[in-house]
């Protein structure tokens, strides 16, 4: 029982402040309105042509290349998502070693935090 | 006998902690939690292990130190979720299979942030209380008609009223702060909402027109609506405003947004606030009529929170006069007598029915929504919009009564099917 109403409370609140945040583990649902989103993963040699990453399949499940993504983000923040993508292409670009660099283009389309520029672009260039 | 005044209904008379309740409340919950289980929660937790096991990139876990899953977890454990979520069912260590769906699931759901829900939290908390329940009633002995005296310590249900009140007080104290909700409602528009098939799109369309016209209006409701609902899950006085008001929240916000399994499972968690094992709604029947033995063949086995009492009006009854004698002479021989001694014949007694039943029917309704969600992204139509269908037609079923009530012929309260039959003798 304490853990069940200490941790929401903890996590909804803040310490010492007490300031407010949307929190994941705190019984908030539908309080915050996720962000929506396009992502597209592709990769690019110097100024040539966008192409699809090879074996994106095998990286991460339910991702495609190199056609946008429309999505959403009900639980998660911003930052996180941007760090999990350049992660994702960091990781890419150290298993693949081909000399491409390789992007995570994010565009917001809509709820996202206001102080965001419209589009993010996340690169990883891949050694040979 | 008339409840005391401002102590609650009879049945929500709680004696402690400790105390000692009717043992199929807490089956039911259990075996209803475990469908929702098998027909939801398995298959999409497997998703995410066969996903997770599959691909080569991870973010770290939102648990330091949690230990990752590995190719053979990956393999075991979907095995494992279904057998669990069998033996939960059915009542085979069922403790065990609850608590083992709990742990393994917070692993899962902690494994990738992308793998949380508030529905998945909530489906495995209960879980988790399942697994404090020593209720020892089989799906099984749920199904056979037996004297309804098995009883067992009663906190696991306290602690699931607990939990349902924490879960709306947050909810609602989060709404109350957020910048998208409070006064103004500004981020209501922004909700996805759930579409529907013909006819109810269109509800759903006045419904989205409704959130940009008053969203203040609705988010001061819906507010208040949860602080109401976090209230009356620990005020026993509240109950039968609770119950009548949270099963609206829950039709209301699977019809809107179709959040998963969050809405069943607060249905779900509506049963441990239900009378139970009190034999107060008399069902009239005579042994020698087929309709009545076969109306006692089945609702005694839909009769899992041991509510009906099968009273004998008349040991034998000549075939010709089946039909005649008090009570009888109505659609399906149904009769049936409320705590209070009001009865209820025919039609109005099969309309009052899915208030007794309900395990069961909560079970078949979540069947007809998760098996047409299946259907329905296979593209075959809209049969995920069954559930409301089905509640369509059974407040269909009161037009006539509420025509009559419009034309002044008689009260609603009087819609009873049994205004020909007079009272009935028991032998």
């Amino acid at each position: 029982m304490v853990v069940q109403i200490g941790v929401p409370f903890v996590q909804k609140f803040e310490l010492p402040s007490l300031k407010y945040r949307w929190a994941r583990y705190s019984w908030a649902m539908f309080s915050r309105p996720g962000p929506r989103y396009e992502i597209r993963l592709f990769r690019t040699r110097a100024e040539g042509p966008s192409e699809p990453i090879p074996e994106i399949r095998r990286y991460v499940r339910g991702y495609r290349s190199p056609d946008p993504m429309s999505l959403y983000a009900p639980y998660w923040t911003e930052d996180e998502l941007l760090d999990r993508l350049a992660r994702l292409v960091t990781h890419i670009a150290r298993d693949r070693r081909d000399g491409y660099t390789y992007v995570a283009e994010v565009r917001w389309l809509a709820y996202q935090r206001a102080d965001l520029p419209l589009r993010t672009e996340l690169r990883a260039d891949s050694a040979r | 006998m008339p409840t005391p005044r401002g102590r609650g209904p009879e049945w929500a008379q709680a004696e402690g902690w400790f105390a000692s309740v009717p043992a199929y409340r807490l089956a039911s919950f259990r075996v209803v939690l475990a469908v929702a289980t098998l027909i939801f929660h398995v298959p999409k937790f497997n998703g995410f292990i066969r996903d997770y096991v599959s691909s080569e990139f991870h973010v770290g876990p939102a648990l330091g130190g949690l230990p990752i899953l590995s190719p053979v977890a990956g393999l075991a454990l979907p095995l494992l979720h279904w057998v669990t979520a069998t033996g939960l069912l059915l009542g085979v260590w069922p403790r065990t299979c609850a608590w083992f769906l709990a742990v393994a699931g917070a692993w899962v759901l902690l494994l990738d942030p992308e793998h949380y829900s508030h529905g998945a939290q909530f489906h495995l908390t209960l879980l988790a209380l399942a697994g404090c329940s020593t209720d020892g009633v089989s799906l099984s002995r749920l199904l056979r008609e037996d004297e309804g005296a098995a009883r067992c310590p009663g906190w696991p249900e306290l602690l699931v009223r607990f939990q349902v009140a924490i879960v709306f007080f947050y909810a609602a104290l989060d709404k109350v702060i957020s910048p998208a909700w409070g006064l103004k409602g500004t981020g209501l528009p922004a909700l996805r909402m759930a579409d529907h098939g013909p006819g109810l799109g269109l509800v759903q369309r006045a419904n989205r027109a409704l959130l940009h016209v008053i969203p203040g209006a609705l988010s001061v409701g819906t507010i208040l609506t949860e602080f109401l609902l976090a209230a009356a899950a620990v005020v026993p006085r509240l109950w039968r405003v609770g119950l009548f008001a949270g099963l609206t929240f829950v039709v209301s916000i699977e019809f809107l947004l179709q959040p998963g399994l969050f809405a069943w499972d607060l249905l779900v968690a509506g049963l441990v606030f239900l009378p139970a094992g009190d034999r107060s709604w008399k069902m009239v029947y005579a042994p020698g009529c087929g309709a009545c033995r076969r109306n006692r063949a089945i609702l005694s086995r839909l009769d899992w929170l041991r509510r009906l009492q099968w009273v004998i009006c008349a040991e034998r009854v000549p075939t010709s006069a089946a039909t005649g004698f008090a009570g009888m002479s109505t659609w399906w021989r149904l009769r049936l007598e409320s705590p209070r001694g009001r009865a209820f014949c025919g039609l109005a007694a099969l309309r009052v029915l899915p208030a007794i039943v309900l395990p069961p029917l909560i079970i078949a309704l979540l069947v007809a929504r998760f098996g047409g969600e299946f259907f329905t992204r296979r593209g075959y139509g809209p049969w995920e919009d069954l559930p409301f269908l089905l509640l369509g037609a059974y407040l269909a079923s009161w037009l006539p009564e509420v025509s009559r009530w419009w034309r002044g012929d008689r009260p609603l309260s009087a819609a009873t099917g049994c205004a020909h039959e007079g009272r009935v003798e028991y032998p």
